[in-house]
């Protein structure tokens, strides 16, 4: 209570008079705290609940407000962006001529660090940012702290490596290689051969879900739960090989893009696809999700590129010339597209509108002749790490990166008692694998009424309840001569109650008087020759 | 049934009696029925006290009890059937008010009907007008008394009212008696009141109902005193009881203090403590006292020494088990062990008590050999057993496994010095058990020689049953056969190893350490090619290179046997990776996709000089379009990957870069772009046809209404028909209601996943009555993750916040503003506790209060 009180101080007293003005800007942040709108009261006949959902709803608009109120005053730093003036284009923005403007501790993130031998690089960030592990193609695998850019753990598994993931944190990595996946510790130290999944050609991790998502050569798609092992779905896609796989963050479905020009989302408890969309003419060559999981962008071979929105499925916005053979969201919605030596970036120019408008905002040309093999944004920073055939590079990508972490999602000066904490907590909060579905607010929800297949026997008996209350409440005519005494009346009464209960059939009762004719049975037969004449009949 | 009638007859009785004056003529006939006998037989032993009642019950058969109306027994029938309302009119008769409307001479008609009347009767019934005319008129009626005027049997006209007593009339015998004139006043007095009218009572429903409205009005009032409480309190989101709870004492002290003595014992202690004089007393002489317990200087220097030097050995002793304790020679502790033994044994008796109790000891010994005593042989260990009493008690398994204990004790002398003798043999079986033992292979081929000598000479076949049948017999031979050549193998190898001597020995110990395996030229053979299949498994996409592979691996094997096997094969790996870019001609297989078909082929054994050579060609092409695009590598062989890097590699290192895309790649694109679209169709109405299946088509049964040709022109029945269309109908229905029936280029399943239906509540939770509201009430998350800490608490506040050991005290009534809001944040205690009556705790809960009023 005193904590309550308390509260009610705080946010009188944190709103002077002057802010009031303010309130109009803060309406649009309340209202995305808010998830949508309250239910309409007015239609609620039970004044109880409706006062309950009335206080409810006042706590929730407290609280959304509060949420605003936080982001506004408290978040300690903004997101940046490129600003130019006059004819003067963000494109041409050299990566130079950033390095000249920053400061020293971000002018650190571009760097390219030359590995010929290894061959391309894939890359992988935990959540936070703060790890990367880097899988060379010829079996180098170098797990590396990218704030203080320590090499924690190289190692080198003498085999082919096609793609690596960090499981929930970086204690322990993935790699998919030649002919199994393996889980390495933070070490280097194998823990795991994955052998039940084949060849695998592409590594997920779903965070929320701690399940380790995996294609293998033969297309097969296979979930494995990391915290117990046992492997909870493996699907045969059926669309023949594929190495395009991405999973959706908003609600963990995984995404294949096939040769067909096909792309396939899947979950672990159908073992058809939950939507199929035709993208492309041609191969999709690769696929990435916007953070909040409403977009999606594919490529295809067709050197076009599609922006979708998986509210409706329809496509929104196509660019063309342009054929990515990686790409990847930002956490402020950006868009990287890599090919060849060549990245681009591309920017909502829309403003948050629900149209969107993806133009370019930044370019980079790497070296002539390194082959980028994957592109991530490095989370929380303004950085795009590039993992090519001649090792990896880091390059700035102003406003690219979520500037206010969150300690409760992640945290990139997690101390080791916070992380064994976290770890605990992730792991009680371990969603089940029937939740991910494609629209994961419903869960909670009413049951989708579907067509009626069969009644169960609570139905019936509802329904015969309430006809038999109608036959009750039916006002009887006022008839002469006698007819309209009241025993004539309760009589014609019972008669339609009577009537209104025939017309639903008797449920049970005849199983019921069978099963205990079966059971009468059971004992005659069990009694000796002598005792059976006594067995009770039914 | 005769029960019922006695009673019947019993209540008539009674009815009898009571009207009495009005029946006197069926009184009489009761009275003669009494002096009547019994007429029935049948009905003799049903009656018994009432006979003559039952009697008169039959007489009167005729009259229907229920119409008596006398009896409460039975429910009062209303008559329902033969009652008009009273505004009833019949429409056929015409009342007499229409004649007179309608005629004229009225009076002179009635009189004449009134004769035409009689006149119709007297033809009808045959009996003299005079009967009919009487109708209106009254005719005194003459009463002649049945029985003589009395009090008990007033006459007619005291009956009817006429004769009525005055109290004038009852007064007057007594007039002028003691006490009259009192009496008289207050009678009088009485008719004054009463001169005041008095109303009959109102009926009894009426009046009840009237009470309870004043009641309702009363106890509506009392009751709408609590509306506002108890509204405040259905609405309010949490309900408080933990404030204003003091828990009275504190400490153990407070409990104290307030104690009274309340036995005689408490009492009399609370007395003497409580006792000023004794305090007094204790005051000026416990200083006293104490100066009395004086000490001497050399008691205390004495008593000092003595702790000191207790102190002292027990520091060396502690020092010195340490110091013993540290020592780990084993036979300083078998020894210190034996010094023990030998000084207690010392210690406790002198050398002859010892040799006595050894003889002792050892007769107890011989005894238990020779009578088996403790073997379970005696008299009562048998019968327990043989009743197996030992494994229904306890007591007695305990008693009979105790009884074996002593034996083992006892007999345990006898063995260890057997002991000597047979140590040695056993000692060699069990080397021989163990083959480990490096002294002695010689001695266990020998014996293995033995033994097998022992089997090759002794195959006697038995002469009867199963194994001398013939065929048996055969079988047995040849088995032997094989054993004794076995064996002779055997013994020529013992005899090699006999001879090699001491030099194999190593060997033979890393057979049994097992890796690698020398000896029989079979087994060296087998690993390799196993491990050659292995190989071939690994390196199954890069295929020619496989015998290389072996060879490196192999020699890699001989190089360095001590490290792991992967380890071998990941460095040849590494070193193939070296051949491919020196090799040019090594083949490749290609992964090519035709998307006409959908398939994968794999097609193989392509040179590669070749393919690099068409890829040359393509150049020039692919120059100018493709430079920016990266080659991709769809199909993903060590190969092709090999071939990238060295691209990257040279590309990285020249000037110009342009990609050369592979064969796959371009056999990819060329097919690329087909009839996808066509074939995703395709799929889709696959899906459909699976998730929202097309009617049967209706078929007849055949043989069925067919017999005709009528019949087989009219074709199917019009309601399979009907049946059919009704149901292509809602497939349409179903199609277009799909969330993908827009939607060309997209497949949405609508499967329902029974593992999430357990997601979803299949009912409206309770206070809930629509799906919107509750929906709509769900849409915010309520956890410390999704909403800020100053809010949490209030979201995840339970219904009721209570401490625990709180009493819930019943709602008090308190006086409300009805204007007040009702506010969460301030809420209010519905725990009333009533102040406390000493008044300490009183004054300590006021300051707490106005404490916490300070603080919100």
């Amino acid at each position: 209570m005193e904590l309550s009180s308390e509260d009610n101080n705080l946010t009188e007293k944190v709103l002077p008079p002057i802010e009031q003005e303010s309130d109009v800007e803060l309406e649009t942040t309340v209202k995305k705290y808010l998830r949508g709108e309250g239910a309409d009261l007015e239609t609620l006949k039970d004044k109880k609940l409706k006062t309950q959902l009335a206080s409810r709803e006042k706590l929730y608009g407290k609280s959304a407000k509060t949420a605003a109120k936080i982001e506004k005053w408290l978040l300690p730093a903004e997101a940046g962006y490129l600003e130019t003036d006059g004819l003067e284009k963000t494109w041409r923005v050299k990566q130079t001529d950033i390095a000249n403007e920053v400061d020293l501790l971000s002018s650190r993130n571009q760097y390219d660090i030359v590995l010929p031998d290894f061959g391309p690089y894939k890359l992988d960030f935990t959540a936070s940012g703060r790890h990367m592990i880097a899988g060379g193609r010829k079996g180098h695998l170098a797990l590396v702290d990218m704030m203080s850019m320590n090499l924690i753990k190289e190692i080198q598994v003498k085999e082919t490596v096609r793609d690596v993931a960090f499981l929930h944190n970086e204690q322990f990595f993935a790699a998919a290689q030649k002919k199994y996946a393996y889980i390495y510790g933070r070490d280097g130290t194998e823990l795991h051969c994955l052998k039940e999944r084949g060849p695998v050609s592409r590594l997920r991790f779903l965070k929320n879900h701690f399940l380790l998502a995996s294609v293998n050569k033969s297309g097969q798609l296979h979930y494995q739960d990391v915290t117990y092992g046992g492997m909870v779905a493996s699907i045969r896609t059926g669309k023949g090989r594929t190495d395009v796989m991405e999973v959706n963050p908003y609600n963990g479905v995984v995404a294949l893009g096939h040769t067909g020009g096909t792309v396939t989302m899947w979950k672990p408890t159908s073992q058809a696809p939950l939507v199929q969309m035709q993208c492309h003419p041609g191969p999709v060559s690769s696929v990435a999700f916007h953070p909040n999981g409403h977009l999606m962008a594919t490529s295809g071979k067709e050197r076009k590129l599609k922006i979708w929105d998986l509210r409706k499925f329809e496509e929104v916005q196509t660019i063309h010339g342009f054929h990515a053979k990686t790409l990847s969201f930002s956490q402020k919605g950006l868009l990287a597209a890599g090919t060849g030596s060549f990245v681009q970036i591309l920017g909502d120019s829309s403003g948050g509108s629900s149209s969107h408008n993806y133009s370019r905002y930044m370019n980079h040309s790497m070296v002539k002749g390194y082959q980028i093999e994957k592109l991530m944004f490095r989370p929380y920073e303004d950085v795009i790490g590039i993992g090519h055939s001649m090792g990896w590079s880091s390059i700035l990508i102003p406003g690219s990166g979520e500037p206010n972490f969150d300690s409760w999602v992640a945290n990139p000066f997690e101390t080791s008692k916070q992380r064994r904490e976290k770890e605990v907590h992730l792991l009680l909060d371990k969603l089940p694998p029937e939740t991910i579905m494609l629209d994961p607010s419903k869960i909670g929800a009413m049951k989708p009424s579907r067509r009626k297949e069969k009644q169960s026997r609570e139905e019936i008996e509802a329904e015969k309840e309430v006809a038999i209350e109608a036959a009750k409440s039916t006002e009887l005519k006022k008839k002469t001569k006698g007819r309209n005494k009241p025993s004539k009346r309760t009589k014609k009464k019972k008669e339609m109650v009577e009537n209104a209960k025939r017309t639903f059939p008797e449920q049970g009762h005849n199983n019921t008087a069978s099963k205990k004719r079966r059971i009468g049975e059971d004992a005659a037969a069990e009694l000796p020759a002598s005792l059976k004449r006594f067995a009770r009949k039914n | 049934m005769g029960e019922k009638r006695r009673s019947t007859s019993k209540t008539l009785g009674k009815n009898k009696r009571r009207k009495g004056p009005h029946l006197p003529n069926s009184i009489l006939k009761t009275i003669a029925n009494e002096k009547r006998p019994l007429n029935s037989d049948e009905e003799d032993d049903e009656i018994d006290s009432d006979d003559a009642i039952v009697d008169l019950y039959e007489y009167e058969e005729g009259v229907p009890e229920e119409e008596s109306r006398k009896n409460n027994r039975y429910d009062p029938v209303v008559n329902y059937n033969y009652e008009l309302p009273e505004d009833f009119e019949d429409e056929n008769v015409e009342s007499d008010d229409d004649d007179e409307g309608g005629n004229s001479d009225n009076e002179e008609g009635e009189g004449d009907d009134v004769v035409r009347h009689t006149r119709m009767l007297q033809a009808v019934t045959g009996m003299p007008s005079a009967a009919f005319d009487g109708e209106s008129k009254r005719k005194p009626v003459l009463f002649t008394e049945a029985y003589p005027e009395s009090e008990f049997n007033p006459t007619r006209d005291v009956l009817e009212g006429k004769g009525l007593l005055t109290i004038d009339e009852l007064m007057a015998p007594i007039e002028g008696k003691p006490g009259f004139n009192e009496l008289e006043k207050r009678i009088s007095r009485m008719q004054k009141d009463a001169q005041a009218v008095v109303h009959a009572p109102l009926p009894k429903p009426e009046r009840e109902r009237l009470e309870r409205k004043a009641v309702k009005g009363l106890v509506d009032k009392e009751f709408n005193k609590w509306v506002h409480m108890v509204k405040r309190n259905r609405e309010a989101p949490t309900v408080y009881f933990n404030q204003n709870v003091s828990l009275g004492y504190s400490t153990v002290g407070a409990i104290a203090s307030e104690f009274q003595p309340r036995t005689d014992f408490e009492k009399k202690m609370a007395s003497v403590l409580n006792d000023n004089e004794l305090g007094e007393a204790h005051d000026e002489d416990g200083a006293k006292l104490l100066e009395l317990n004086e000490v001497s200087v050399e008691d205390q220097i004495k008593y000092r020494d003595h702790i000191a030097k207790m102190r002292s050995l027990l520091f060396r002793h502690e020092l010195k088990s340490k110091r013993i304790k540290k020592i780990k020679s084993k036979t300083y502790h078998r020894l210190k062990g034996k010094d023990l033994k030998k000084s207690a044994m010392g210690a406790l008796m002198d050398p002859e008590m010892a040799k006595e109790e050894a003889m002792k000891q050892e007769a107890r010994r011989v005894e238990e050999r020779m009578t088996l005593k403790h073997k379970n042989t005696g008299k009562w260990a048998k019968r327990m057993i043989s009743r197996g009493l030992n494994v229904k008690y306890d007591g007695t398994r305990a008693a009979i496994s105790e009884q074996l204990q002593i034996n083992a004790t006892l007999s345990r002398k006898m063995n260890s010095t057997n002991d000597g003798s047979s140590s040695d043999e056993s000692d060699d079986e069990e080397e021989l058990n163990d083959g480990s033992d490096q002294d002695t292979p010689s001695k266990l081929i020998a014996k293995a020689r033995e033994k097998t000598l022992k089997t090759v000479e002794d195959d006697e076949v038995p002469n009867s049953g199963l194994l001398s049948l013939p065929f048996m017999a055969r079988a047995m031979k040849k088995k032997n056969e094989e054993a004794i050549e076995g064996g002779k193998r055997a013994l020529e190898e013992y005899e090699e190893w006999e001879n090699s001597g001491g030099e194999e020995n190593p060997k033979k110990t890393a057979v049994v350490s097992g890796r690698r395996v020398f000896g029989a030229t079979a087994k060296v053979e087998a690993p390799k090619e196993s491990r050659k299949d292995s190989d071939n498994f690994y390196d199954n996409s890069d295929s020619d290179n496989d015998t290389e592979g072996i060879e490196n691996n192999d020699l890699g094997a001989v190089r360095d046997t001590a490290s792991p096997a992967r380890n071998t094969g990941a460095i040849t790996e590494t070193e193939k990776f070296d051949d491919d870019v020196e090799n040019p001609a090594s083949k490749t297989t290609f992964d090519v996709a035709l998307f006409a078909s959908g398939s994968w082929k794999k097609m193989k054994g392509c040179q590669n000089a070749e393919t690099k050579k068409k890829l040359k060609k393509h150049v020039p092409y692919s120059k100018g379009q493709d430079k920016k695009e990266s080659r991709d590598d769809e199909s993903e062989d060590s190969e092709s990957e090999a071939e990238e890097m060295v691209d990257g590699i040279l590309t990285s290192a020249s000037k110009e870069t342009y990609e050369i895309p592979s064969q796959a790649e371009l056999i990819q694109r060329a097919f690329a772009g087909d009839d996808v679209v066509d074939e995703f169709e395709k799929e889709k109405q696959e899906v459909l046809n699976q998730e929202v299946p097309e009617p049967e088509k209706p078929v007849l049964v055949p043989g069925w209404g067919q017999w005709t040709n009528i019949q087989k022109k009219r074709g199917l029945p019009s309601w399979m028909v009907r049946e059919h269309e009704d149901a292509k109908k809602k497939r349409t229905l179903d199609l277009k209601t799909r969330k993908d029936a827009r939607l060309r280029h997209v497949i949405i399943s609508e499967k329902v996943d029974k593992k999430v239906e357990k997601l979803h509540t299949t009912t409206l939770p309770f206070p809930y009555t629509s799906k919107e509201v509750f929906e709509h009430s769900m849409r915010m998350p309520i956890g410390p993750e999704f909403n800020p800490a100053t809010i949490v608490g209030s979201l995840n506040r339970p219904e009721v916040v209570k401490r625990a050991g709180v009493i819930i005290k019943p709602l008090k009534f308190e006086e409300a503003n009805p204007n007040e809001k009702v506010d969460d944040e301030h809420p209010r205690s519905n725990q009333k506790q009533n102040p406390k009556k000493g008044g300490k705790t009183g004054k300590g809960q006021s300051k707490g209060k106005s404490k916490q009023k300070t603080k919100a």
